[in-house]
């Protein structure tokens, strides 16, 4: 059974951009949204006819130190660590002054205090070993050759490095797949054929928790019209991933 | 050294003091410009970045969030992932100060915690995942950058229509908070929501294939 419903899905998308979807209807449409593109393109819209209404709200200055910390993780990064969640956020609180303000952390701070040490840690270990401090990282291959690089350095990101340029061909689209145990791959996005591309998701982490590899096809223009690997799988590589994202994960 | 040079180059670019009129071409440029310098890892640039935006998007959280700590988190938050991500702006084709907002607003959305929390319909979701994906039809709505249309057709809506959809996305309330808000039975309001946001749809894709048409 196949519906077909433009509307449907205008409707919703109108709803997640207002704002009524909250918790855990909002992590499900979130989850839709990684496999639908026409969905994507819906909320796109609506995210650009709502924002001018933003112009009536009349600016309020936040304090200096939100700029301190955006600093401390930005510019003046000390570690890769990115907070997307509040676990995270205890483990990079060194870098960040302005945490120690915050509330939520002090909350939660019994809660992660031991994890933390576990964390700092294995953070600091790992330090030494690796040169970057990805939470997660992939070579893909075609018949022993490295093609691409695939890299998580925050729960929100994936960069992938193509080892050189691909060939264009006419206007078909290189689309990266995550390959979870239960075999049904997931579309992480469609990439660009030489340099770097970076994917941003708002919980990468729940998508690529099963994954065992990533896989590259090369579909369509603009993605697989079926929402999984139409073409030829150009290359692929097992995800080994960081003892730090792990250690991370148990608090 | 590539980032030398362009500090070099761009110093600091002199932003107007207020950002009072956000869908103002030029400050639009301007933004676009120091994401993409942003992205090439201009430290100067993000810093004009958000002393331009900071307090508008701080406002805009706090709208939703209400606890200035909870949205200084958001802004913290929300202008890492600007700087991890100003590559991709180039290829979001929408205004900066929209991409930006919306960032802003789904960080808060995300993280906002009420006791009213409100589970979707099982069978919008279910519909939904029964969807036939079909390939989209070729970009064309989200280049637009005069997009304030919204607010003309805002005043289009009845009354209820209005205020519910404007507490929604001004406050970030569900239906129930909505309800409470308005002390209308939930039902009411859901349905004001969803069709002031047909007559809404009406309104902004007739206007969209006008200028189309242009």
């Amino acid at each position: 059974m196949k519906l077909n419903n433009p509307e449907l899905m205008s409707r919703l998308a109108a709803e997640y951009v207002l704002g009524t979807m909250k918790g855990g209807a909002r992590r499900r449409f979130n989850e839709y949204l990684l496999d639908n593109r026409a969905l994507r393109e819906e909320v796109v819209k609506w995210e650009a006819h709502f924002t001018p209404l933003t112009e009536a709200i009349p600016p309020i200055a936040p304090p200096a130190r939100v700029w301190s910390a955006i600093e401390a993780r930005t510019i003046k990064k000390q570690t890769q660590l990115s907070a997307g969640n509040l676990k995270q956020n205890a483990a990079e609180s060194s870098a960040s002054k302005g945490l120690f303000q915050n509330i939520n952390f002090w909350r939660n701070w019994g809660l992660g205090a031991s994890a933390l040490a576990a964390s700092l840690l294995v953070v600091t270990s790992l330090g030494m070993l690796q040169p970057k401090d990805a939470m997660l990282t992939a070579v893909l291959e075609d018949q022993g050759v490295a093609r691409m690089v695939v890299e998580q350095p925050n729960s929100n990101l994936i960069t992938v490095k193509m080892v050189k340029p691909w060939k264009a061909d006419d206007g078909k689209s290189l689309q990266l797949w995550v390959m979870p145990k239960d075999g049904v791959p997931r579309s992480i996005g469609i990439i660009n054929q030489d340099g770097t591309t970076k994917i941003s998701m708002g919980d990468m982490d729940s998508m690529l928790n099963n994954g065992t590899a990533f896989a590259l096809s090369k579909e369509p223009r603009g993605g697989s019209p079926t929402g999984q690997p139409t073409g030829m799988i150009l290359c692929k590589g097992v995800i080994a991933k960081m003892p730090a994202k792990n250690a991370a994960g148990q608090i | 050294m590539l980032t030398l040079v362009f500090q070099m180059f761009a110093g600091r670019a002199n932003l107007p003091p207020t950002t009072n009129n956000m869908t103002d071409t030029t400050l639009n440029d301007r933004l676009a410009a120091l994401l993409s310098r942003a992205s090439l890892g201009d430290k100067n640039a993000f810093a004009d970045l958000y002393e331009a935006t900071k307090s508008k998007l701080f406002a805009v959280s706090l709208r939703i969030v209400r606890e200035r700590h909870i949205a200084e988190e958001v802004l913290q938050d929300s202008f890492v992932k600007i700087w991890n991500h100003a590559a991709d702006y180039a290829v979001a084709k929408s205004a900066p100060m929209t991409w930006m907002t919306t960032i802003v607003r789904n960080r808060s959305l995300d993280i906002v915690r009420r006791p009213n929390l409100e589970v979707a319909d099982d069978d919008d979701f279910f519909q939904l995942n029964m969807q036939d994906e079909r390939p989209a039809p070729p970009e064309q709505l989200a280049t637009k950058r005069d997009e304030a249309h919204i607010v003309r057709c805002m005043k289009g809506l009845e009354g209820e229509q209005h205020k519910a959809i404007s507490l929604a996305f001004f406050q970030g309330l569900s239906h129930t908070e909505v309800a409470e808000k308005l002390d209308k039975p939930l039902g009411t309001v859901k349905t004001h929501i969803r069709r002031g946001l047909l007559k809404l749809k009406d309104c902004l894709d007739g206007h969209v294939n006008e200028g189309a048409a242009v």
